[in-house]
């Protein structure tokens, strides 16, 4: 088991070495070996997810001396939600490496920045304390600043450094909450232990509690992002590539949710029971706020991007509410929104590469001439919405009736986020799809191929299955989120 | 029996590294005055004078074993942990700025002579200053390599700015010069001493709260003649025009040089001298890391010269190695890890511009290196690395030099600080990406052709750019060796 958690981090690493050694002369080989290296990391994800640790709370399964003389070690360990991430990841590297067109995967950088992502995102979720997750937490910019800088749109400067600059801006306070921890701890243990067992015995005072908490989730409610601290995400979408664009929201923004669950609500409960009204309302208002600017996009790439503000505000909402339904809830729903998102930002690629147009009003009519597009689109919007029977619902679900105990009134509001999402989703679906052909560009647009249907084919069945048979899921997480909301009624119950 | 040699503590391995320079030295003259040589032969002596002086700075730690911590010559030359690695890092600096200085040296045609004796000169002047237990030595040894440094800036004649700048750092260096001289005076006057451990003992003599005001007044211009050295707001006005100016090839070791003397000279004096008074000092030492940082951010976010902007972002390098000098013992041994990789750093950056622009060049534009990747993949991943490294993000060292010295700013509760430095690293994200966005993702017509690096320029840069690395993934052999450094004083 330990061995296949470190090559998740070394396989993706080596690729995307061996791509960059590769001469480019042989620019038709960067897709294949990145598709075959990814496959690997990907059946490796599929067997841990039959491993032991599958469906556990988070386990430390090894530890690296790092700074013998301060005592700070390396942790690398595994736990449900973690193996549900890693395969996400996996799948959509995997997936995207197959959808991306041919003058990037025939690019090394492109592919090799790609995987180098990878490794560093396995990195974030396979690390086992802070110092680990800070370091590939922000080992995370560098592919994505060549990713989103050299193959981004036109407006691509000012993007990267707007998300370049705002990540580093929430992770300085990740930092200092580190420091922080690490110098309690080390009043504590007599060196600066910060692996997440230590954490979990190290006793606060309230007012520390609530300090490192905030500094902690400031940091992480960037990169998920909640509504006031979001706008570097419709730019950075944008201007992102297709790649990019999957990566970012399908994985990177559940970094964000990831290190609330796994860093801030277990070390630091009691902050978060001061503060988790604020979380509540501010998701909240994110819901309503990103569902309506999304209606009122022209461009389909900012609409799904909004829609990502809308959506990962259920699941700050889910977290927020802190009970075991909400918890398991807002996990589930960050899988499911990194595969919906993910399969919609791919089939805007689709249609950007053959149209160099993102504008919603540059198409319409365009089921007549992409009828198997247009039928997967709709199938992902819907899906997106958050229509029963697909996966959508599951998580969005969970979260409104977990966290309708805690919160009456906001829940109420939150739920009429639904209710938006199918106006924007299906509004635009009905202008780029429906209707007559109304330019002539349009009339001539080949449907997919088989490659692109081969890599939108599982997204597209794993939101049927986890629409359908929800409990598989929610098998690996149960242990997780009651793990967490025991936690939170614990200390709810001190008080 | 003790023989007057033994009392007077003569001891010629403690002076050794300092001793085979200037052997170098006179040998070089020897070969331009005295028979005339070719120019290969100028290469290897100084080449062999720098592997003579690594050499003996390696018998010194042999004394050191039996010695311990001692003074030699009458108390004028000092044995201890600091000396031993200033004695180090003055070693690696000449041996990693070789093959620039060399080049450069190389182009200068009718002054090659001169100037790696003015280099090899100022080297064995930042040794003595390293390695002086009295401030007068100190000062004599400042002034070789200052004044030395001062010519060489200058040494490109044709060129207006290398005037301008020989002429500026002359000028302001030797004011710093008057203001450590006068320092020195003050202490002397108040307390008759003139000593690092003097001070201390008398200090301690006294007792702390009855120090008079003049001794402290002459500690604090001492302080300041050396903070001028290594360019800490509000005394870093010549850095970047003296960095812009001299010849690319000399920067590197210029300001690597002058740094690693004055803060190990800093450490040294904080560790023994004010040990007693440090307290009183934090203001001041506050006031200048705030100053340096921000002044620095300030500067360097707008400059359209890279030369300028590597000089305004060791404003903010100093400011961060002078807030660990001055909070505690790991402070310190925080600070002596982050100038190691820092200079590190730094000396593959000036490598790699003077390999870009040419060693005699003067100003370097940002758009010198416009689309470099292209053509020239190697310069570009490593001169990344380094404005990486310098920007402190993880897997490099520059990362782990910063966790290291926050961690223990936060311990000695220095919110303050850490503030303030942490707005600073982010603020550097900005200026540190720009370089590489311009050398590597900008699409842009005029691309820099394909440059030819010679072999040892690659080896060069190979090396520093692992270490920079090396360090991030795994620091722990040199945070031990920082950390050895200061065991004597907790």
């Amino acid at each position: 088991m330990i061995t296949i958690m470190f090559s998740l981090l070394l396989v993706p690493l080596f690729s995307a070495i061996l791509i960059f050694l590769i001469p480019n002369s042989r620019k038709e080989t960067f897709r294949p070996i990145g598709i075959a290296f990814s496959l690997i990391t990907l059946t490796q994800c599929v067997y841990l997810l039959f491993g032991e640790y599958a469906k556990t709370e988070f386990t430390i399964l090894s530890t690296f001396k790092w700074i013998q003389s301060y005592g700070i070690n390396l942790h690398f360990g595994l736990s449900g939600m973690s193996t549900l991430l890693l395969l996400l990841s996996s799948l959509l590297v995997f997936v995207s490496l197959l959808s991306i067109g041919k003058d990037h995967s025939e690019s090394k950088g492109f592919v090799g920045s790609l995987l180098m992502l990878h490794s560093a995102i396995n990195g974030v979720f396979i690390s086992g304390d802070l110092i680990s997750l800070f370091i590939f937490f922000e080992a995370l910019l560098i592919p994505m600043y060549f990713l989103m800088g050299i193959w981004g749109g036109e407006n691509r400067r000012y993007a990267t450094i707007k998300f370049i600059l705002y990540t580093v801006f929430g992770s300085v306070f990740i930092f200092i909450g580190t420091v922080y921890t690490a110098v309690l701890s080390f009043g504590v243990n007599g060196r600066l232990a910060v692996d997440f067992e230590t954490l979990s015995s190290l006793s606060l005072l309230e007012s520390q509690s609530k300090t490192l908490f905030l500094l902690f989730t400031f940091g992480f409610l960037i990169k998920v992002p909640i509504f006031p601290l979001h706008t570097w995400l419709p730019d950075a979408h944008v201007e992102a590539p297709t790649a990019g664009s999957i990566m970012l929201a399908g994985v990177l923004l559940k970094v964000g949710a990831y290190g609330i669950l796994r860093v801030s609500i277990p070390f630091f409960t009691e902050g978060f029971l001061a503060y988790k009204n604020l979380i509540a309302i501010l998701s909240v208002i994110g819901i309503i706020y990103g569902a309506i600017v999304a209606i009122a996009q022209i461009d389909i790439k900012k609409l799904i991007a909004y829609s990502s503000v809308s959506h990962m505000g259920f699941v700050m909402l889910g977290i927020s509410a802190g009970g075991f339904l909400s918890i398991e809830g807002a996990i589930i729903q960050m899988i499911n929104h990194g595969i919906t998102a993910g399969a919609l930002f791919m089939l805007v690629g689709f249609i950007y590469e053959r149209r160099h147009t993102r504008k919603i009003s540059d198409f319409g009519g365009v089921k007549i001439s992409m009828p198997r597009y247009a039928a997967i689109f709709l199938f992902t919007s819907f899906a997106s919405i958050g229509l029963p029977g697909l996966n959508g619902f599951v998580g969005e679900f969970m979260i409104l009736m977990g966290s309708f105990n805690s919160y009456k009134i906001l829940t109420s509001f939150a739920a009429f986020g639904v209710v938006l999402a199918a106006i924007y989703m299906l509004w635009a679906y009905e202008r780029m799809f429906t209707g007559p052909i109304k330019y002539e560009e349009n009339e001539n647009l080949s449907d997919l191929n088989s490659r692109e249907t081969a890599s939108i084919a599982p997204l597209v069945l794993l939101m049927l299955f986890i629409g359908i048979y929800p409990n598989y899921i929610e098998s690996f997480v149960i242990q997780e989120a009651s793990f967490l909301s025991d936690t939170i009624a614990m200390f709810k119950d001190l008080k | 029996m003790t023989t007057v040699s033994e009392i007077l503590g003569i001891n010629y391995i403690v002076i050794a590294p300092t001793l085979a320079l200037l052997l170098t030295v006179i040998v070089l003259l020897f070969c331009t005055i005295t028979i005339s040589t070719p120019i290969y032969v100028k290469k290897y002596v100084s080449f062999i004078g720098i592997l003579l002086t690594l050499f003996t700075i390696f018998l010194k730690f042999g004394l050191f074993l039996t010695d311990g911590v001692s003074s030699y010559f009458t108390e004028k030359i000092l044995l201890d942990e600091f000396s031993l690695i200033g004695n180090v890092l003055v070693g690696m600096v000449l041996l990693f700025t070789f093959n620039s200085f060399w080049k450069t040296s190389e182009l200068i045609e009718d002054k090659t002579t001169e100037a790696l004796i003015l280099i090899l000169m100022s080297a064995s002047g930042f040794l003595l200053m390293i390695d002086a237990e009295n401030f007068i030595m100190l000062f004599i040894g400042l002034e070789i390599g200052s004044i030395s440094l001062y010519a060489l800036a200058g040494l490109n004649r044709g060129d207006q700015l290398s005037n301008e700048a020989a002429l500026k750092y002359f000028l302001l260096g030797s004011l710093a010069s008057c203001i450590f001289v006068y320092g020195i005076a003050l202490v002397y006057a108040s307390l008759s001493i003139i000593g690092v451990y003097e001070t201390s003992i008398a200090i301690s003599f006294i007792g702390p709260d009855n120090v008079p005001l003049t001794t402290f007044v002459g500690l604090i211009l001492i302080i300041v003649g050396l903070l001028f050295k290594v360019a800490a707001a509000p005394f870093q006005a010549w850095a970047p025009d003296v960095y812009q100016g001299s010849p690319t090839g000399y920067v590197g070791y210029m300001a690597s040089v002058a740094k690693v003397a004055s803060f190990i000279v800093l450490a040294r004096l904080v560790a023994v001298s004010l040990t007693f008074i440090i307290d009183q000092f934090d203001l001041f030492f506050g006031a200048v890391v705030i100053l340096s940082v921000l002044a620095g951010a300030l500067f360097a976010a707008n400059q359209s010269d890279l030369k300028r902007l590597i000089a305004y972002s060791g404003v903010i390098q100093s400011g961060f190695i002078l807030s660990g000098i001055s909070s505690g013992v790991y402070g310190i041994s925080a600070s002596m890890f982050y100038l190691i990789t820092y200079i590190i750093q730094l000396i593959g950056i000036f490598t790699v511009f003077s390999i870009i622009s040419g060693q005699l060049s003067s100003d370097f534009q940002i758009s010198n290196i416009s689309g470099l990747f292209k053509e020239n993949k190697f310069i570009t991943i490593t001169l990344s690395i380094f404005m990486l490294g310098l920007a402190g993000l993880p897997l490099t060292s520059g990362f782990v030099s910063k966790f290291i010295l926050i961690t223990n700013l936060w311990s000695y509760e220095r919110y303050v600080l850490v503030t303030v430095l942490m707005l600073t690293t982010v603020a550097g994200f900005y200026f540190y990406l720009r370089p590489i966005w311009v050398a590597a993702i900008e699409k842009t017509e005029n691309v820099v052709e394909k440059i030819q690096v010679k072999n040892s320029d690659k080896l060069l840069l190979g090396v520093l750019a692992t270490l920079t690395i090396y360090f991030g993934l795994l620091p722990d052999t040199l945070v031990n060796i920082t950390r050895w450094m200061v065991e004597g004083y907790l």
